[in-house]
């Protein structure tokens, strides 16, 4: 038998010669246009509200941004099961709000009534508040982990976050857990620069509070006024819905249920980070929903990855055949909150990235609002 | 010598045409030659010494060649009479004959068109260095009356063991027949010499020089080629569809194929059948074949007699036989008999080879991936042989190489082996026992920390039995097992999860003949015991839960009978039933959902427990099996097939290609069996003594209950599949041509089929439905194939072979858009398989250069280089999507053998 290292080196050059070409390349198919289908995503709660729904149009695969081209100008309305309505308001585009007349209640269904510009109507099919039950626990656990980088590995540690919860009375509990985490961040927007010609030049911006004199020329910095861009709280949203899994039920008790990971950098843990777990009550059909949702997700890095599905809602076209996706939901909802101090990573961390612009602009979905109860 | 004789043959023949008109002119009313009296002296002498007396006695001129009438003598019983009547007698039976020019002038003619098919057919068997072998029934001097019946069992001369369905053509009639199940023929032939042939694949023809005048018995041992001298890459398969009566059924060996260019040299069983008529696959990297439309599950592979559940290594790459361990191989994919059940779609039956019953030998083959070693030959002279093989990878090079953004391989590894050890005995030329033990293992290591292992492991047992030349039994009982076994090594989720299916089977088969009937029937008996699913986690830390899902326990019984009845010579009508009965047993757990809902977990009213060995739910089904052929004419044949089958195992998928995590679910209280009914119609077509060949046969297809998933679909460890999968209707149809050319230094064929295959799924909502109850293509729908496969003999010892092949793409379904929805992106696809990947098309070339052709040496070795893909064509296998920075998943396809792909490999035979 011919030895296996003489057949590796042997032919083993050949092969690289060969398979150097990657056998993945990105493959085209004639579709049609994407602005034909109209994508709307709401829900309401027996939280108080306003509640929100969005209205807008699908977006090109081969786009890099996630702007949703709105549909504006609509006239939504919310339907209970009691002959009760409710008007939507557009208050920014292709986003409409109630004005929290109306309140979910358990046991109760809702539906949407979308009517465009153009006049074709969307109606939503109604769907029930069912009850929930409470979380009784939510946990943290530090993982070591390393991410592979085209320079070598980098360290990429995380809290895995674990819950317990009651699964309500209920002897089938469809359950969704929305997981927000929050972080408070901050920027040096007076330390802005802007490179004219051949050198750069102090440009703090206007929002920093800091103004340069004499202006562009390489002055000094001078305070104005209080900044109001320097101080951001990030929200970080779970990647894909996670939902109530029936063989994971033991006595009505979820337990140890993974519902997210919180990426230890410099930046998260500035301060610390806060953690919002909802538990919402789904029926079947808005379960169902998003469980194809949360497979087509999960699907994305399997090694056997299944054809995903058509992807369908509760929102029918009513007077046309125009394309629609959409789902809007009722939801009972259980909310529970916890903070991870900095001092619980069993490093020191290093000091957050220095970010010469305004933190709303540097981070996505950054407000400069202090959440409630944040201190 | 064959020219002096063709010479004085061919004098004859003219003569006899010129004088035949000269005859006629004449009137008869003169006294003649023949009208000279015998005075009885003649008796006991030859014709010759009679015909030398006559001459001597009368101006008399007789012409004919000597041979002709050197066996030829008067009896003593035959009364004094003219020449012309005692001529008369003597001719009967023969091919002899005779005529008068002139009054005194006697000519002996031989019917020339027998005796030139004759000459031209022994002359041909010369040149094709074919055996000859003469052969004498009776005496030339008494010869019998009226038809000779010939009958005699063809048998492997190493073996011992009968050879079914061997081709025997009378060539110097050109008519033909094939011995039954058990090797026997027997053959109504005219008194006199004639030329058969005996031909079996992979085996040597055998031409016999019959001398037949009386009954009797022929037994023919046949020899397995031990040169690959003018064999052809693909078998010639229209000589043989015309000769056999079941419609859709295609014989091959491994031989044949071993020439052929192959992916990294491996030769491989499965890969050849995926390039047959209406076979389909959907790419390199998957397991098993779609037959006219049906699912993977649905084709029954048998490994001698016994079910073999995953026919793959390496996720499909290679398939699990070691082709050195192979006899032979028989396809059915219409027509099928009724032996064969409990697959709606096709038989695929291997037979592993018998020990050498003589003298030791062996065989070894280094690849690039695997080698292989096989050895045989008899424990106790022509009693006892074994035969063993074994075959092993070293192919984690190979993983290491390659090299992808998709992936990083280099942390992968693979591992398979498979070896057959087959034991036979021969308590009497009656009576054989052989036990086949074979077992197959992989282990795969992809990226990350799961380590995917699956086996196959079998034990089976035949003992062949010969009651009388007329009845024959074989007895079968043996056990197989599949299952798999993921490893998840991360230590948080370390887990197993495994899974199991164990097949016991008891066979009891018979073959009676009488006349122009072979009757088959049998009983077959199959207990399966599934393992379903278990996960548990095995580090201390893990998190994993621990799940275990109830065994499953099955039971299928089946009776059946045919009677191949031989209406006319021209007309071969087979007919048989075969009666299944299946029913899975408990324990069990089933929940009840309210009436007129969608089947699932919300639904549940009720839930009852079945007792241990209680029945869940019982299924009967009656399948009608025809196959009909009528042979236009000696070279041409219509055949028309009809078969029902049930389908009682399901394979649950979810994936664009069968996987090894893939489960099996027996039919119970949700599952109702698949049921297929199939009609096809063939004409096939030989031209210029079998140089051509043609064919064509259509085929339609339905299918009820198939089995498919909804969207999003948790189909491992899930302990209510009925709520995740859907039953519907199936159907497909479609065309399948081919053209050969069989003989010559250029050999070729052509394939070429149009067919398509759909799927209909209507539940009671959109979730319970596929494509909101649209018909849709199946995922293996290809329309458009073409195969072609060619052997140009450039030496006797160096062959340049190659095969295109090309198909229309699959459907996918693919994201038609994206969208925002609570902050991440989703993407919108499209209904499913609605669109296609592009077409596969590939051309593979292959040079084999084999040893010395001398029978005396001690080993004989073959080399094939070949290139695999060799335009370098990426074929899409499957689409996968990967986010984009926004997160919008974008469609990549993926080529599994993206490049041309060089290989060589070296095999010894010794």
């Amino acid at each position: 038998m011919i030895p296996d290292s003489f057949l590796n080196v042997k032919i083993r050059w050949i092969l690289i010669i060969i398979i150097a070409t990657a056998c993945v390349e990105p493959i085209n198919f004639t579709l049609p246009p994407p602005q034909y289908q109209t994508i709307v995503e709401g829900m309401i709660s027996d939280s108080p509200g306003p509640y929100t729904v969005k209205v807008s149009k699908a977006l090109d695969l081969n786009t890099d941004s996630v702007y949703r081209p709105p549909v504006e100008n609509a006239r939504i309305k919310l339907y209970d099961d009691e002959g009760n309505v409710e008007n939507f308001v557009e208050i920014s585009p292709g986003v409409y709000k109630t004005s929290g007349a109306m309140r979910g209640r358990i046991a109760h269904s809702y539906h949407i009534r979308i009517e465009t510009e153009d006049g074709k109507i969307f109606e939503s099919e109604p769907d029930q508040v069912n009850p929930v039950g409470e979380i009784s626990s939510i946990r943290y656990e530090f993982e070591s982990r390393k991410k592979e980088e085209k320079y070598g590995d980098v360290q990429a540690d995380v809290f895995n976050i674990y819950l317990d919860a009651d699964a309500g009375a209920k002897e089938e509990n469809y359950v969704r857990w929305r997981f927000t985490g929050t972080y408070k961040v901050v920027t040096n927007p007076e330390l802005h620069e802007i490179f004219l010609q051949v050198s750069s030049y102090r440009d703090p911006l206007p929002c920093s509070g800091y103004i340069v004199t004499p202006a562009l020329g390489g002055g000094k910095l001078e305070k104005v006024g209080e900044c109001s861009c320097c101080t951001c709280w990030v929200n970080q949203y779970e990647n894909l819905p996670q939902l109530s899994d029936v063989q994971l039920v033991s006595n009505n008790q979820f337990k140890n249920i993974k519902i997210g990971e919180v990426p230890i950098t410099p930046a998260t843990f500035y301060d610390k980070y806060v953690i919002t777990v909802e538990q919402l009550s789904l029926t079947k059909k808005t379960f169902d929903f998003f469980k194809l949702i949360r497979a087509q997700k999960e699907e994305a890095s399997s090694l056997f990855q299944p054809p995903s599905g058509e992807i369908i809602g509760n929102v029918h076209s009513v007077n046309s055949d125009a394309a629609v996706v959409g789902i809007f939901w009722a939801a009972s909802m259980k909310s529970k909150q916890i903070a991870i101090p900095r001092s619980n990573i069993p490093y020191l961390l290093a000091p957050i990235y220095f970010v010469p612009d305004a933190c709303t602009k540097f981070y996505s979905n950054a407000t400069t609002v202090k959440p409630d109860g944040w201190d | 010598m064959p020219d002096k004789r063709t010479k004085a043959l061919r004098k004859t023949i003219l003569v006899s045409l010129l004088v035949c008109s000269l005859l006629f002119a004449k009137g008869q009313s003169t006294p003649t030659i023949l009208d000279f009296k015998l005075d009885g002296t003649e008796k006991g002498q030859s014709l010759s010494t009679v015909f030398a007396s006559i001459q001597k006695k009368t101006a008399a001129r007789f012409y004919f060649l000597p041979e002709w009438i050197e066996s030829i003598s008067f009896q003593d019983s035959d009364e004094p009479n003219t020449l012309g009547d005692a001529l008369d007698k003597l001719f009967t039976g023969t091919s002899l004959s005779f005529f008068t020019m002139y009054p005194n002038t006697l000519v002996i003619i031989k019917d020339p068109k027998q005796a030139f098919l004759r000459k031209n057919a022994i002359e041909a068997a010369h040149q094709q260095q074919k055996k000859i072998e003469p052969r004498l029934l009776g005496t030339a001097t008494n010869p019998k009356k009226g038809k000779v019946i010939v009958s005699g069992r063809v048998m492997d001369l190493k073996t011992g063991k009968p050879l079914p369905r061997t081709n025997i053509q009378i060539l110097d009639t050109q008519e033909g027949s094939t011995t039954d199940e058990i090797g026997q023929f027997t053959l109504s032939l005219d008194p006199g010499p004639h030329v058969l042939e005996f031909s079996f694949v992979n085996f040597e023809a055998k031409v016999l020089d019959l001398l037949a005048y009386a009954d009797g018995e022929i037994n023919i041992n046949m020899e397995e080629s031990p040169i690959l001298l003018d064999e052809i890459i693909v078998q010639d398969h229209s000589t043989q569809e015309i000769a056999t009566s079941r419609i859709g059924q295609i014989k091959f060996t491994m031989k044949e194929i071993k020439r052929a260019p192959a992916l990294l040299g491996e030769v491989d069983l499965v890969k050849q059948v995926q390039v047959l008529p209406g076979v389909t696959t959907v790419g390199e990297a998957a397991t098993g074949f779609n037959v006219r439309g049906g699912s993977v599950d649905q084709n029954l592979i048998l490994y001698d007699g016994m079910p073999v559940f995953n026919s793959s290594h390496v996720f499909g790459f290679f398939s699990a036989f070691n082709s050195e361990a192979i006899r032979d191989v028989s396809f059915y994919r219409g027509g099928i008999p009724a032996e064969y059940g409990g697959r709606a779609s096709s038989v695929l039956d291997i037979k592993s080879k018998d020990g050498d019953y003589k003298k030791w030998n062996g065989n070894a083959g280094l690849g690039m991936i695997t080698s292989n070693l096989m050895i045989n030959g008899p424990i106790r002279k022509d009693k006892t042989a074994l035969a063993a093989s074994f075959r092993s990878t070293y192919s984690n090079w190979l993983v290491h190489s390659i090299r992808t953004d998709y992936a990083d391989l280099s942390k992968s590894s693979v591992f398979f082996y498979d070896g057959t050890l087959k034991l036979t005995h021969l308590f009497n030329e009656n009576t054989k026992l052989s036990i086949t033990g074979y077992s197959s293992k992989d282990a795969f290591r992809l990226m990350g920390d799961s380590t995917y292992r699956w086996s196959n492991l079998q034990l089976s047992a035949k003992l062949d039995h010969q009651f009388s030349s007329k009845f024959s039994s074989e007895l079968s009982a043996g056990t197989s097992s599949y299952g798999y076994r993921v490893e998840n090594a991360d230590p948080l989720t370390a887990s197993e999860l495994s899974y199991r299916i164990t097949t016991s089977m008891v066979k009891a088969n018979f073959h009676y003949q009488e006349e122009n009937h072979k009757i088959n029937f049998g009983w077959q008996f199959l207990f399966y015991q599934f393992n379903p699913g278990m996960l548990k986690p095995d580090s201390p830390e893990s998190n994993a839960k621990s799940i275990s899902l109830d065994k499953q326990y099955s039971i299928e019984n089946a009776y059946y009978i045919a009677d191949e009845w031989a209406i006319s010579e021209r007309l071969t009508l087979e007919s048989g039933i075969r009666l299944p009965m299946f029913t899975s047993l408990g324990r069990a757990s089933v929940n009840i959902y309210r009436p007129d809902t969608p089947i699932e977990t919300g639904n549940v009213t009720d839930t009852i427990h079945i007792k241990p060995g209680r029945p869940i739910k019982t299924y009967y089904g009656v399948e009608p099996r025809l196959s009909f052929r009528w042979m236009a004419s000696p070279s041409s044949s219509l055949k028309l097939g009809y078969n029902r089958m049930y389908q009682y195992l399901h394979l649950v998928t979810n994936t664009t290609a069968v996987t090894p995590v893939d489960i099996w679910q027996p039919s119970g209280y949700y599952f109702r069996p698949q049921r297929a009914d199939q009609i096809s119609l063939g004409y096939f077509k030989d031209f210029n003594e079998k140089k051509y060949g043609a064919s064509a046969e259509v085929f339609y297809k339905a299918i009820h209950n198939v089995v498919d998933f909804k969207d999003g679909a948790q189909l491992i460890l899930n302990r209510h599949l009925e709520t995740d999968l859907l039953q519907g209707k199936g159907k497909a149809y479609g065309i399948e041509t081919s053209l050969s050319k069989n003989s010559g230094r250029f050999t070729t064929m052509l394939n070429y089929t149009f067919s398509r295959a759909f799927r209909t799924i209507a539940g009671l909502t959109s979730a319970e439905s596929v494509n909101r109850g649209q018909q849709y293509p199946a995922s293996f729908d290809q329309p458009h194939i073409i195969n072609i496969s060619w052997k140009f003999n450039l030496t006797k010892r160096h062959f340049f072979t190659g095969n295109f092949t090309y198909h229309s793409g699959r459907p996918v379904t693919i994201p038609l858009s994206a969208f925002q929805l609570e902050n991440t992106s989703v993407a919108y696809f499209s209904a499913r398989n609605q669109y296609r990947i592009h077409d596969y098309h590939r051309l593979d070339l292959a040079l084999v250069i084999e040893g010395n052709h001398k029978r005396k040496k001690w080993a004989e070795g073959t080399w094939v280089f070949s290139v695999y893909n060799v335009y370098a064509r990426k074929n899409p296998y499957t689409v996968f999507f990967k986010s984009s920075g926004a997160g919008i998943p974008r469609p990549y396809q993926l080529s599994i053998v993206g490049t041309l792909f060089p290989s060589v490999s070296y095999n010894v035979k010794f």
